[in-house]
């Protein structure tokens, strides 16, 4: 399976966000999406996410050489910061989930299986999620998007907020989970890009490059991407 | 000096001008045709600094038009019995003497200030003089115009309403001496924004005696009235000296401006903490239902407190006055005639009622606040076969809890109408109680109906759609005219009857093709 991106585009107004994003993305990889400031790695997401229009290109999944259309069930898109509905409890957020998903979700596990997975203690589950921690916000909301298996897991910035422990189980999760499955992973921080993922893309000037890493040391590798990205000359 | 003059008003007016443009900018049409960089279009500029001026002119003497028009000369005209110009004196003086320390315009912190004080570094004494210069020079020419004509108008000898405006500055700047007096004493700074449980108490004992002491004849003489605001003058005078020595602005300035820019961080926290509240701690309420219908029942029984119960409290509410009604009718027979008439005559009254009592736009507000504020993060909630299916379950829920208290008001109206005396054409009594309930849907369909279509707010829970607001002002201000309608049950209920099904029909039809590419958090 290969998640295709082609000759995507996006404006606002004046200001051309995305160029020509033309990539394609091998399952069971990892790739770190590293970009400035304000380069719009959130625009190119949440395209991706058909949160907002396109203006031009398309993307599309290959499996066995065959093109199908992506769909709402096939992405999971966890955001920076975590939003939950705060007037359910965990448990009850879950089976919301379950319900509605009867179809995409193959063959569901018990409930509090998929809390002993995250590590979600037990005197918690039955909280309303307004009183969980930010920590535990983010374990739900990553809950909810891997359990349909989503073909595409879209991850903006998500591990910058979290404890240490939490951030080393997610972590351990997001290398768990990847074969089967495209993960993009944006991120501001080089050496979790490095630690993480299988490949870099850089988002520079609107286009997607991937940076080879052939056989550089990571010292090397990371000048590499910092003298890549700096290229433009707006300091 | 005249650095710093001019400085802080051409800081005060670059917010000024910014924000005039900014809010161009989220104008419905308007915004199409502004370009994205129009903080940079001299043009626009120049058309924002003028509209800037005119703020300015206009701040300065509308308030003051409106102050002697209504709360000064518009009250004293009421006082029939009394002689006009020492009412007019009288209330004059305790208000004078409210306005000194409730608007002392010495410490108000906005953000100009904060921008100017604490980002930019400018001198805080300096920039705090000049300002206050201004404001009290501003008082006096924006009081002026007024105490001449007003004054007059009630016999005031003209002498003394030359001096009306320098007197209400004299007590103004004596109230800002003390203040600042005081927190040399004891450290206090003063936020008039923030005033203590104490100057309100005292504000309040003043207006009483302002208002009060008329109505039972007593009133100050008029010689006394003239002695004392006579002598705020010379009182300013001095006080101004205090205030132009005084040393410590830059630490009161601080520590009002930082209290400010807390609030300002807090505010959007308690909107958050506020939405929280209206959630039900119970976790003993649980639903056998499955999927939308699951989630919509935790929804409604953990929202409890603004939706069922306070369209329950309503009820009671309307059902006592019904009763209270109907009492009165039997106690006082000959009340009846006048009251069958006003019922016959008054339903486009009840539109504004209806629009008063709805709890839609409550219920929009805690659907977005608690709940599709998350779950719009999550693309599986945005399928549209979802987004229409749980809007027909929210649609059906806000009718049901909006149709109690309108149930019991048709119902009442009928019942009174009957008590009154009756009417020829029993029709009437059938429309009666259909139109209330059809206003009640209508409104229900309505918010729901906006809300699906212009969803207003951001990931940041802040309203971002003009359109949506200028809905909800026009909405008003319909349900507002109407009172002044005056149409008979059978005309004025078939055409509101009507107007409710041919609206709710358009308004679903709309949401069905639309809401599931307008049911998203706004950029």
């Amino acid at each position: 399976m290969k998640f295709i991106i082609e000759h995507l585009s996006k404006r606002f107004e004046k200001k051309e966000v995305l160029k020509d994003i033309s990539f394609t993305f091998e399952e069971g990889r990892i790739y770190g999406l590293l970009g400035r400031n304000g380069a719009g790695k959130t625009t190119l997401f949440n395209c991706l996410n058909k949160d907002i229009k396109s203006d031009g290109g398309a993307f599309y999944f290959e499996e066995n050489g065959e093109r199908r259309g992506v769909n709402a069930e096939d992405i999971g898109y966890v955001l920076s910061t975590p939003t939950v509905p705060e007037f359910l409890t965990g448990r009850e957020f879950l089976k919301f989930f379950m319900d509605i998903n009867e179809k995409s979700v193959h063959n569901p596990r018990p409930i509090d299986e998929y809390f002993d997975y995250m590590s979600i203690e037990p005197e918690d589950r039955d909280k309303l999620l307004k009183d969980y921690s930010h920590g535990m916000k983010n374990k739900m909301q990553m809950l909810v998007n891997i359990i349909a298996q989503p073909k595409l897991l879209l991850l903006d910035e998500p591990l910058t907020s979290l404890d240490v422990v939490v951030a080393e189980e997610m972590k351990q999760l997001l290398r768990s989970l990847k074969a089967g499955r495209v993960t993009v992973f944006s991120t501001h921080i080089m050496d979790l890009a490095l630690d993480l993922c299988d490949e870099i893309v850089l988002l520079n000037h609107g286009v997607l490059e991937r940076v080879e890493k052939s056989n550089a040391d990571n010292a090397e590798f990371k000048e590499k991407i910092i003298a890549a990205l700096r290229e433009d000359g707006h300091e | 000096m005249n650095k710093i003059l001019r400085l802080s008003f051409s800081l005060k007016n670059t917010y000024r001008v910014n924000s005039i443009l900014y809010s161009l900018k989220q104008l419905p049409l308007i915004k199409r045709i502004l370009p994205d960089m129009l903080y940079g279009v001299t043009g626009l500029k120049i058309f924002a600094n003028i509209v800037s001026v005119f703020i300015e002119v206009f701040s300065v003497f509308a308030g003051k038009l409106l102050y002697f028009l209504t709360m000064v000369a518009g009250a004293a005209a009421l006082y029939e019995n009394a002689p006009k110009e020492r009412v007019f004196l009288h209330i004059l003086l305790f208000l004078t003497v409210i306005g000194s320390f409730m608007n002392t315009h010495i410490f108000n912190p906005t953000r100009d200030k904060y921008y100017a004080v604490i980002l930019m570094r400018m001198d805080a004494r300096g920039y705090t003089l000049v300002n206050y210069g201004y404001s009290v020079l501003k008082v006096i020419v924006g009081f002026l115009p007024f105490s001449l004509i007003f004054g007059s108008l009630n016999g005031v000898p003209l002498w003394f309403c030359f001096l009306i405006p320098f007197s209400v500055a004299g007590a103004k700047i004596t109230a800002a001496a003390y203040t600042l007096w005081d927190y040399e004493r004891r450290g206090n700074a003063y936020n008039e924004n923030k005033l203590s449980k104490f100057v309100w108490s005292i504000a309040g004992i003043l207006l009483a005696a302002a208002y009060g002491l008329p109505a039972a004849g007593l009133l100050l003489p008029d010689t006394a009235s003239l002695i004392i605001m006579t002598a705020f003058i010379p009182a300013g005078i001095i006080s101004a000296k205090k205030i132009i020595a005084f040393g410590s602005y830059s630490e009161i300035n601080r520590e009002l401006l930082s209290q400010m820019m807390t609030q300002i961080d807090t505010a959007k926290q308690a909107a958050k903490k506020s939405g929280e509240r209206s959630i039900s701690d119970d976790t003993a309420v649980t639903s056998g239902r499955k999927g939308f219908e699951y989630l919509n029942e935790l929804f409604i029984k953990r929202h409890q407190k603004i939706l069922w119960k306070a369209a329950k409290s309503v009820s009671y509410v309307c059902l006592f006055l019904v009763l209270g009604a109907l009492l009165a009718l039997y106690l006082a027979p000959q009340a009846r005639g006048e009251v069958n008439e006003l019922i016959l005559n008054w339903l486009p009254y009840f539109v504004f009622i209806m629009y008063a009592i709805n709890r839609g736009t409550g219920f929009t507000r805690a659907l977005f606040m608690n709940c599709d504020h998350s779950l719009l993060t999550y693309s599986f909630y945005k399928q549209p076969k979802f987004v229409l299916k749980l809007f027909k379950i929210r649609l059906r829920e806000i009718i049901k809890i909006n149709a109690v208290p309108a149930a019991v008001i048709g119902a009442g109206l009928s019942l009174i109408l009957f008590a009154s005396g009756g009417t020829s054409n029993p029709l009437n009594y059938a429309v009666l109680f259909v139109s209330i309930l059809s206003m009640s849907v209508f409104f229900s369909v309505h918010y729901l109906t906006i809300y699906y279509l212009l969803q207003p707010y951001n990931a940041g829970t802040e309203i971002k759609s003009a359109t949506y607001q200028l809905v909800l002002s026009v909405t008003y201000l319909v349900c507002f005219l109407m009172m002044q309608l005056k149409m008979p049950i059978l005309a004025f209920g078939i055409c509101c009857i009507a107007f409710c099904i041919l609206y709710s029909v358009i308004a679903c039809v709309l949401v069905y093709r639309f809401a599931p590419r307008t049911f998203r958090l706004r950029a």
